[in-house]
């Protein structure tokens, strides 16, 4: 593309997962607007910033208004009445462990489900716990939550105490797979 | 009339107060915790001091720091808005001996109503009728056992100083009486800073209506109609309107004079409500009075045109009240929806952070009453009311659409919110024929997914996404000038793989 930059035919191909789904898509920048291909699917796009974090698409004779704002490698958009998380794969990945993909180690580490306050930590070291059963109270704005265990297990250790302020990355209980 | 007011409170409600201050041109002070500097209402009062640290217990729950800055500022009179204070009899007494006027209620009224179970007892005596229920706060596990066998099973669990669902639960089986007793006690601690707990009778079926009054120093009260507040969340208001669609004439003024009753028995002055209980054969109950501004009071002012602040700041600097009964009217229809930053696909849980854009509805018979900007971060420590949007229109029908409209036109990006949730609750079948019970929610939303999103709308959001990415350093401002020389990825290759057609 050498010093072409906006002028040209300047093609550029971006992967985003949408609702966990991969998508590769790519955009031309043309003289007048860009040209949109995914796959088979291609189609001349007018988009206008009109300011940051609003953007006017005209489409296949849609005319479509889009808010939008971009958390480090999140965008978090607005249109047709909806929101949608697009993230790079990237940032995907290394955010998974609160994703759909559990794994047992997830399941064994427990945290709080968002930032809080720890108001009852309802388990001690050595404690056979049930699935579901009530590990630890964590309260947010004023409302208190229960953090149930995923499975059946034991305590392996305590990591919060009673009034802790916590944030959603703390493991506060560790378990381990019971032995019968 | 007043020369300077204190707001005691935070959020949308404090900005909703400042603005009636300066529209009777009376100067308005904030005060704010640690966490709160960059709140918005902060940023427009006219003064503003720190009164401590973020938990609400060291700050807007703290008596002596806010006197002590009503004191600083000069302030005559201390708003409390909603929750916090607002409802605290020993709060209201600390302001009287202090010489500063408290807007609400005076401390001995404040007491009574507060009390749930003393006032359950006074409008027994007068005759008005009230849900079977402990006469007395317990302090033995047993004696709840006990009442609650006699009241019978289901009952409900109510923090004696509270509203607003806080320590509030709904016990089926004795077995989960204790462990509830003591949760709704913690609750009630945290939201009020007392931790009584009493039990009633549980009402199944039940519609939620309230009735507004205003009273002033002299004797003098009227009801501004009801509003109906059915639709709950773990028994939180999460819609509320006027009229309400279960009140025929008749209903409605016999409950409206019931509820200037209630008030008058109380010896009560200044904006409360009285709330009832509604049952399918319209029988009503008297639930407890809220002693303070409601959160849903812009329905009532909307449909009647009385500003309820600005009543509430004449009585108490000691104005008659300039309406009769006859001459308050409804009009039209009123909608409201309290926005909270609450994942409604995750359980509801609360969702602090920073909103990275906010865009508010407007247009005819909108209203948005609220606490946070674009940029604003929304701290752990507070109840998740980020804002309400409130409609007006001729009629129900009318005001349904333009609620569903509006909350469409609504956009806050960056934490999750109720938006999209109460879209769906407005336009749902049941809410639209005005067929709502407290269950609603329960009964018809336990499940909300949220709406099938299409390709094509993905595929759109994708495009956004990939434009702002090629566009991330765009300055509007410098669109014509200088920005042409600017290194974009467009020019600067970084992780993207440019001309892919090699």
């Amino acid at each position: 593309m050498g010093n072409g930059g906006w002028e040209g035919s300047t093609e550029m191909e971006f992967e985003y997962l949408i609702d966990n789904e991969l998508r590769k898509i790519s955009l031309e920048k043309k003289e007048e607007g860009y040209i949109f291909t995914e796959g088979e699917y291609q189609s001349p796009v007018d988009i206008k910033f009109i300011s940051p974090n609003i953007l006017s698409l005209i489409v296949e004779g849609r005319n479509v208004r889009i808010f939008i704002a971009r958390d480090s490698d999140i965008f978090h958009i607005y249109l047709d009445g909806q929101r949608f998380v697009v993230r790079e794969p990237a940032a995907f990945e290394e955010d998974q462990a609160g994703g759909e993909g559990r794994s047992l180690e997830d399941d064994l580490n427990i945290k709080a489900p968002m930032p809080g306050k720890v108001i009852k930590v309802c388990v001690s070291q050595g404690d056979a716990v049930r699935k579901n059963q009530t590990l630890a109270i964590v309260e947010a704005m004023k409302m208190e939550n229960e953090i149930k265990s995923p499975l059946d297990a034991a305590v392996k250790a305590v990591h919060a105490a009673d009034g802790d302020l916590v944030d959603s990355e703390k493991i506060l209980i560790e378990l381990e797979k019971s032995e019968s | 009339m007043f020369k300077k007011i204190l707001i005691a409170n935070r959020g949308e409600i404090a900005v909703r107060i400042i603005k009636a201050c300066r529209e009777n041109g009376i100067k308005a002070a904030a005060v704010y915790s640690e966490a709160d500097r960059k709140s918005l209402h902060v940023q427009i009062a006219d003064e503003a001091v720190c009164i401590g640290p973020a938990p609400a217990v060291d700050s807007y729950l703290n008596m002596d720091a806010i006197v002590q800055a009503a004191r600083k500022v000069g302030a005559e009179a201390i708003h409390p808005g909603y929750g916090f204070l607002s409802e605290n009899a020993a709060f209201a007494r600390r302001c009287e001996k202090e010489r500063l006027i408290f807007i609400g209620p005076h401390s001995k009224a404040l007491e009574l109503v507060g009390d749930k179970v003393r006032s359950r007892l006074t409008m027994e005596k007068a005759g008005i009728p009230i849900i079977p229920g402990m006469k007395n706060i317990a302090e033995k596990m047993e004696v709840y056992e006990q009442e609650a066998k006699r009241i019978g099973y289901p009952v409900m669990i109510k923090a004696s100083a509270g509203g607003g669902g806080k320590g509030m639960r709904v016990i089926k089986d004795p077995a989960d009486l204790r462990p509830g007793l003591e949760a709704g006690r913690r609750e009630a601690k945290a939201a009020f800073g007392d931790e009584s707990v009493y039990l009633e009778k549980y009402i199944e079926e039940p519609r939620h209506v309230e009735f507004q009054v205003l009273a002033d120093n002299f004797g003098h009260t009227v009801h501004l109609y009801e509003r109906e507040c059915s639709i709950q969340r773990r028994h939180q208001k999460i819609v509320e309107e006027s009229p309400s669609t279960a009140l025929d004439p008749e209903l409605r003024a016999e409950m409206g004079e019931t509820a200037r009753k209630v008030m008058e028995v109380s010896g009560y002055n200044n904006a409360g409500t009285v709330e009832f209980l509604l049952d399918k054969n319209k029988n009503f109950y008297f639930l407890e009075v809220n002693a303070r501004l409601q959160v849903e009071h812009p329905v009532t002012e909307l449909v009647t045109g009385v500003d309820l602040v600005q009543q509430q700041i004449l009585v108490a600097s000691g104005k008659k009240l300039d309406y009769s009964q006859e001459n308050i009217k409804q009009n039209g229809h009123a909608i409201e929806c309290r926005i909270y930053a609450e994942d409604p696909l995750s359980n509801f849980l609360p969702s602090s952070g920073k909103i990275l854009f906010l865009k508010e509805p407007w247009g005819p018979g909108i209203r948005h009453d609220c606490g946070v900007y674009s940029g604003c971060e929304i701290p752990i420590f507070y109840d998740p009311i980020l804002a309400k949007l409130i409609v007006w229109a001729e009629n129900r029908e009318k005001a349904c659409s333009r609620m569903i409209q509006a909350l469409e036109d609504y956009v806050i990006l960056g934490i999750n919110t109720t938006i999209d949730f109460l879209k769906d609750v407005v336009a749902h079948p049941r809410f639209c024929e005005g067929k709502i019970t407290t269950h609603f929610i329960e009964s018809y939303f336990e499940d909300w997914q949220g709406r099938e999103k299409t390709d094509e709308s993905k595929r759109l959001a994708l495009i956004a996404a990939a434009a702002a990415e090629g566009n991330k350093t765009l300055r509007p401002e410098k669109e014509s000038g200088s920005f042409k020389n600017l290194p974009t990825p467009w020019r600067t290759l970084g992780k993207w793989r440019l001309g892919g057609k090699h």
